[in-house]
């Protein structure tokens, strides 16, 4: 199974595909970190494989 | 080489002291138990550490580590988010770990030894993964090693009817950066997950060695409340236990205690190690508090006998009576009931809790 994340460039907390598709948009967790985040970060591909495979990633 | 720290779970084998936070902040001799592994990995030399959250208790436990610079680590936060397996949970620290070895480190599993000698053990070989395994008397119920005169692994049989060897794998690992090309190519199991000991066996399958190192020292999977018990009991027989606090003159001690500074003991009470007892807390006249008890900050104990229990802090506890084997949430409150008409019990219970009166 791919594993899909995106490390936010300003402080380096890395975030799993999943994460990112339930808010879409969301501040960074990590400590002290004001970035926004989106799904969009994510290359086109890794967000269309996602999506393809979305129930996978769901427990 | 890196460190991957996996706190994430549900908790439900804790509820319900896991319903208001994570299971790796339970407390065990007063110090929560994700702060154990933290500690052991940096005292194996390894100060960079990758730290997987799940949902439950993601900003707490992050308010405890920060950035790790109190323990002496550099902390990296991984959001797994849903739970989806521990293969998943390592998966997720891919771009963390880049090119290097790394050990894998369960948030909530303590081992008395430390992992440095797993390290050491996976270090003499060119190993796809190193495994920590301990003897058991029932490993029909793990996930269980056949391993040959050297030590190397040649098979994992999960929970078998015929186990080929006593040799349970409990929760740490170390992996080359080849088990993420094995990770991709995992399916989801019966449960919906990606498991860990099939990464492994697809290591095996494609030819990697896979090195054991069998633990000598006692291991704990604190899942459960009984498992909180036994590993408080296990600490505090170890620790090295200092007392700072105020013992008051009429106050009996005897045995190993840790008294935190601001904690007291009273004229009249009485407490027999080994036990914890943390800041602000104070053991009034008519408790005894037996061994193998942790009390944690900001509680008060009055007429109350209590042995082998944790408090975690924060409660008020002033019945005449005895409390054995026990694990208290925080701010839980036991009074006495005896002034009180009718005569009776009197509980505000939540959810999945057990209590045996």
């Amino acid at each position: 199974m791919r594993i899909i994340t995106h490390t936010c460039s300003a402080c380096g907390t890395v975030i799993a595909a999943n994460e990112l598709e339930d808010n879409r948009v969301m501040k960074c967790p990590g400590l002290d970190c004001e970035e926004v985040l989106r799904f969009t970060d994510l290359p086109e591909d890794a967000r269309n494989h996602f999506l393809e495979y979305k129930e996978q990633y769901q427990i | 080489m890196k460190g991957v720290l996996l706190s994430g779970g549900t908790g439900s084998r804790l509820r319900p002291i896991t319903h208001t936070g994570p299971k790796q902040l339970v407390p065990v001799a007063n110090k929560p138990v994700i702060e154990y592994a933290i500690e052991d990995l940096e005292a194996a030399g390894i100060t960079e550490i990758g730290v997987v959250l799940g949902h439950k208790g993601r900003e707490e436990i992050q308010e405890l580590l920060g950035d790790g610079s109190k323990y002496g680590v550099d902390i990296t936060y991984i959001v797994q988010g849903n739970p989806v397996g521990l293969a998943h949970a390592v998966g997720c620290a891919r771009e963390f770990v880049d090119d290097s070895d790394f050990v894998v480190y369960l948030g909530d599993n303590m081992l008395r030894h430390g992992v440095s000698d797993l390290l050491e053990s996976f270090k003499t070989g060119d190993y796809g993964a190193g495994i920590a395994l301990q003897e058991v008397s029932n490993p029909e119920a793990f996930g269980v090693a056949d391993v040959d005169e050297q030590g190397t692994v040649t098979r994992l049989v999960e929970k078998p009817d015929d186990p080929p060897s006593n040799l349970a794998l409990i929760g740490m690992y170390v992996f080359s950066p080849t088990v993420f090309d094995v990770i991709d190519r995992l399916e989801p199991s019966w449960r919906g997950e990606l498991e860990i000991t099939d990464a492994i066996q697809l290591l095996l399958d494609d030819g990697h060695a896979i090195d054991s190192h069998v633990v000598t020292g006692w291991w704990k999977d604190t899942g459960k409340p009984e498992d909180i018990l036994e590993a408080n009991r296990l600490v505090l027989g170890d620790k090295d236990l200092k007392m700072i606090g105020v013992i008051e003159e009429g106050a009996e001690t005897d045995g190993r205690i840790e008294l935190a500074e601001s904690a007291v003991i009273e004229d009249g009470a009485v407490v027999r190690g080994p036990v914890s007892i943390a800041e602000n807390t104070t053991i009034k006249s008519g408790t005894y508090v037996g061994p193998y008890t942790s009390i944690g900050a900001n509680s008060t104990l009055e007429g109350i006998h209590i042995e082998n229990s944790v408090v975690i802090g924060g409660s008020e506890i002033t019945a005449n009576g005895r409390i054995v084997d026990s694990l208290l949430g925080r701010n839980a409150n036991v009074e006495s009931a005896d002034e009180l008409l009718p005569e009776g019990r009197r509980l505000v219970v939540g959810e999945n809790s057990q209590l045996k009166l």
